[in-house]
């Protein structure tokens, strides 16, 4: 039955309430997406003698400015090769050949989603920099600071979701395939570059327009360990908080827009094009051992890991040092929170990250019902504005609410310096992400279940809280937890939005580490990962006493 | 209740699924929609239920007008071929939803469910989720569900079509019976001609978007009014007719055309219906024939027969014998037949 498709006009008693859900859903999404992405974009426009493009041909025009896109480029194609090499190889090793401690070495390639997005950086400054462990110990004279520091630290950083996208491509594969082709006398190497290269293209395709995504647009990295070497995303930063000058800042975030975007767009493209390498007679594939392959994969798996699990291990022990480097005794005065404002921007983040998974699961639920299931003239436009914030850097965005609710004619401004700006941010943030996992859902939930319960008598309303909601309701718990993780971790839009008494533990992260607070940096990052950690196990057990089990909290 | 679908027209696109659609249902009665796969069916079963918008015509209910009745208050139920039994609820949650939809008591619903479980001979599995029951436990939820609230008219879509031929069959006389205990008019859409003639008070024969013809399983076997129809129900003999009235050959008294004018240009007779003879024991006025093989299917032989005489594009003619052994028939073997006139059947008119 082709039953889907074409987009049916709702009968006629049921457009009135559909409107009002329409523009109900519609006005949150304009109000925190499109309306301070149009006011960025209007603002950079806007020269002493009127409107034009000459702020952006001063900034085309400026050598200093130019080195730096150049800088950003260099930091971000070299950084994503490396990452997607590197995770490619990772996940080869957990899907493709038979190490052991499969599940110990997946859980490891996902520790740096649970910290904030800078502790590669402070880690690798912890081990590498001047005062680090290694020149410390060996007297190396080992230079970190710069561009080989940002490109690690980099590397590290979007290691993470590289692997889960690849993972995911080379857990599927039909083994009938790799028969047929060792048959006909494929050697190991022919078989990967005609069989297993081409199955996963796809997969690589979409891991790389991720990484480059997210390089080019993170900021805290760069700012810990890039010394001068200056990229696109510490400039603005620079020129905002540093300067004050809105003017470049807007102009610099509008052009660091444009890569994030087209790589964004192209990963949605490529996502599209994904079709089934699986059909239905299709048999799993069973691995082989293979002593040689397995000893290089294991080795290769081991180095990785261990750098991870390092850059963790080096900031949880300065975290617990008296006074790095000086000291190096163990105390536990760093936990104390005694400087600045103590303890208060950890617990900031914590009720910043309930209030983002609360709003962030009503939102999402709201949007995508309405694209997904309430199909209507509306919902391509939804649809295009629930997925724009996935190719909008988090500092743009950021940077758009300071312009657009900054203002006290905006009836916003009445939340403007609170906690719940910064949590509502967070969620249009993140946006897209979670709307691709809750219409991916959604979409599985069959339409002959909402046609079943008209027949019945049931309005959408009853389908919807007696069905669709409590089929949805576990994807809802995923989206809950990953709206909090990023919450707690998330530094580029938070960055512009907090105030001395809505202070984010990120932030204070970042603040100390540039104010030479080490060990107080590394504590506030250890504090984040246990949240972060603690956060994820107590739902995983929740789940599982509800008897859900298979539902992914890791995104 | 009786159901009138009068000039009802759906198009998807540049492609009439439905192409002005009249019928008439009867109170109690059961009426199949048959037809090959892509002929409407479904697609006038869900006009009915108001799950698709007609694009001109009407759909009365006792005379009223439906148009403006959204399928959520037309008060009709339903069941799906892929059951569509809600995951989340068990099989008496799924039973009481219509109720709770009409905001029936708590102790009214309880008392309701249990009666349908009854019903349907599965009060033990109240409790247990769709995934827990076998494919026919949950057609039989999908059935109770949608009769729990009393429905006006029942409408079911292949409901047996996913189930496995031993459970169909037991289905298909629960489902009957039961439709027949509670007087409740239904249609059933098929494509299984069995299906349609073991349980059906009159068939609907659809075929590209029209209603071909409506009537009793015996009405449309012995009176096809058309090709499609006559070989859809059974087999059947399709004989051309010469210009000049001839069939096989020879001249026959052909029923008149309703039209006045209008002339046969296609016969049909079915294969019982036609009389075969030893040549020695032929009557005056059979045709001549020869076997061109013979079939023994047990308690009947087909016999395929070339006429002597007859034009040469004419497919050859199939006769069925009851009680017959072909031992010792070899190709070649000559016999005689004949056309019984009152047998044969007008298919097509010039
Ligand atoms: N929503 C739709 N959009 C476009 N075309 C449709 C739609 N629904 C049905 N059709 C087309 O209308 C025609 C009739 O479809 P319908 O489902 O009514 O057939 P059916 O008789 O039930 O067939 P089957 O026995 O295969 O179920 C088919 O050609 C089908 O492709
Ligand atoms: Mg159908």
């Amino acid at each position: 039955m082709a039953l889907s498709g074409a987009v049916a006009r709702p009968p006629r008693h049921d457009r009135l309430p559909i409107a009002l859900v329409t523009l109900a859903v519609a006005a949150p999404l304009l109000l925190f997406i499109l309306y301070p992405l149009a006011f960025i974009l209007g603002r950079s426009f806007v020269t002493e003698t009127g409107l034009g493009f000459a702020n952006y041909a001063r900034m085309l025009g400026n050598e200093r400015f130019l080195g730096i896109l150049a800088n950003s480029f260099a930091v971000t194609l070299v950084s994503t090769v490396l990452a997607v090499v590197l995770a490619y190889l990772f996940a080869y090793a957990i899907q493709r050949t038979a190490i052991p401690w499969k599940g110990f070495f997946r859980l490891v390639a996902i520790v740096p989603l649970f910290a904030p997005s800078l502790v590669q950086a402070q880690g690798l400054v912890l081990l590498f920099g001047r005062n680090g462990l290694i020149n410390r110990t060996f007297d190396a004279g080992i230079e970190i600071y710069g561009y080989w520091g940002i490109v690690i630290a980099m590397v590290l950083y979007v290691f993470p979701y590289a692997f889960l996208i690849l993972s995911a491509a080379l857990a599927v594969a039909d083994a009938r395939i790799y028969e047929s082709a060792e048959m006909l006398g494929a050697g190991g190497a022919r078989v990967f570059r005609t069989v297993t290269l081409p199955a996963t293209r796809y997969g690589l395709a979409a891991a790389i327009f991720v990484c480059f995504t997210l390089v080019i647009t993170d900021f805290g990295n760069p700012m810990v360990i890039g010394a001068d070497y200056g990229v696109l995303a510490t400039e603005v930063y620079n020129q905002v908080i540093g300067q004050a000058n809105f003017e470049r800042g807007t102009v610099i975030g509008m052009i660091l827009l444009v890569p994030a975007a087209i790589a964004a767009f192209g990963e949605k493209y490529i996502s599209a094009r994904q079709f089934a390498v699986v059909g239905e007679q299709s048999r799993p594939l069973a691995i082989q051992p293979s002593p040689g392959r397995d000893a290089v994969f294991t080795a290769v798996v081991v180095a990785i890991a261990l750098a991870i699990l390092a850059i963790v291990a080096i900031v949880v022990f300065a975290s617990f040092v008296d006074l790095w480097p000086y000291r190096m005794n163990l105390s536990l005065r760093h936990y104390a929170f005694d400087v600045q404002n103590g303890i208060e921007p950890l617990w900031n983040s914590i009720l910043i990250g309930l209030m983002a998974a609360a709003i962030g699961v009503v939102a999402i639920t709201a949007s995508s019902y309405m694209v997904e299931k309430l199909k209507s003239a509306a919902s391509r436009p939804l649809y295009f504005v629930s997925i724009l914030p996935a190719a909008v850097p988090g500092m743009v965005l950021g940077l758009g609410y300071i312009l657009a609710f900054n203002n006290p004619a905006n009836p916003v401004y009445l939340i403007y310096g609170t906690l719940l700006i910064i949590a509502i941010c967070n969620v249009y943030h993140y946006h897209a992400q979670a709307f691709l996992i809750s219409s991916t859902s959604l979409k599985q939930i069959s339409p002959t279940f909402d046609e079943a319960s008209a027949t019945l008598g049931g309005s959408r309303f009853d389908t919807f809280r007696k069905v669709t909601l409590p089929l949805l309701a576990p994807t809802l718990v995923g989206i809950a937890v990953f709206f909090f993780m990023r919450s707690m971790v998330t530094l580029s839009a938070v960055i512009f939005l907090i105030t001395p008494s809505t202070q984010v533990a990120a932030v204070s992260v970042l603040l100390l580490e540039d104010r030479g607070a080490t060990n107080q940096a590394a504590a506030f990052s250890v504090c984040i990962m246990a949240v972060v950690v603690a956060a994820l196990l107590l739902t995983h057990m929740a789940l599982r006493l509800a008897g859900f089990r298979n539902v992914s909290l890791i995104r | 209740m009786t159901l009138a679908i009068r000039g009802v027209v759906k198009r998807f696109g540049a492609l009439t699924a439905l192409d002005a659609v009249d019928l008439d249902i009867e109170q109690g009665e059961l009426v199949c929609f048959l037809g090959p796969s892509g002929c409407g069916k479904t697609t006038l079963l869900r006009v009915i239920a108001g799950l698709e918008t007609a694009d001109a015509g009407a759909v009365l209910l006792d005379g009223a007008d439906l148009i403006a009745t959204p399928a959520r208050l037309r008060n009709f139920g339903v069941v799906f071929q892929s059951y569509s039994l809600f995951p989340n609820r068990d099989a008496g949650e799924n039973i009481a939803y219509g109720l709770e939809c009409r905001r029936w008591a708590k102790d009214r619903i309880r008392a309701r469910v249990a009666e349908m479980l009854q019903l349907i001979g599965l009060a033990d599995h109240a409790g247990k989720l769709p995934s827990q029951l076998s494919g026919g436990q949950q057609q039989r939820v999908a059935l109770a569900r949608a009769l729990a609230v009393d429905p006006a008219l029942l409408l079911l879509d292949e409901p047996l079509s996913a189930l496995d031929a031993k459970v169909r069959e037991g289905l298909r006389f629960e489902i009957r019976a039961l439709q027949q205990r509670l007087g409740i008019t239904t249609i059933m859409v098929t494509h299984d001609q069995e299906e349609a003639l073991t349980m059906a008070d009159r068939i609907v024969v659809m075929r590209a978007g029209r209603i071909e013809q409506v009537g009793t399983a015996a009405e449309l076997y012995d009176h096809p009014e058309t090709r499609f129809v006559a070989e859809f129900v059974g087999r059947i003999n399709v004989l051309p007719v010469a210009p000049d009235g001839g069939v096989c050959g020879r001249l026959m008294a052909l029923p008149e055309g309703r039209l006045a004018g209008r002339r046969p240009a296609l016969v049909g007779i079915r294969p019982e219906a036609v009389r075969v003879h030893a040549p020695e024991a032929a009557p005056a006025g059979a045709l001549g024939a020869q076997l061109e093989q013979a079939i023994f299917l047990g308690n009947l032989t087909q016999l395929v027969l070339r006429v002597e005489g007859a034009p040469e594009g004419d497919p050859p003619l199939l006769a069925e014998l009851h009680g017959l052994r072909p031992d010792g028939f070899a190709p070649g073997a000559p016999f005689a037949v004949e056309l019984p006139p009152a047998a044969l059947r007008v298919l097509e008119w010039r």
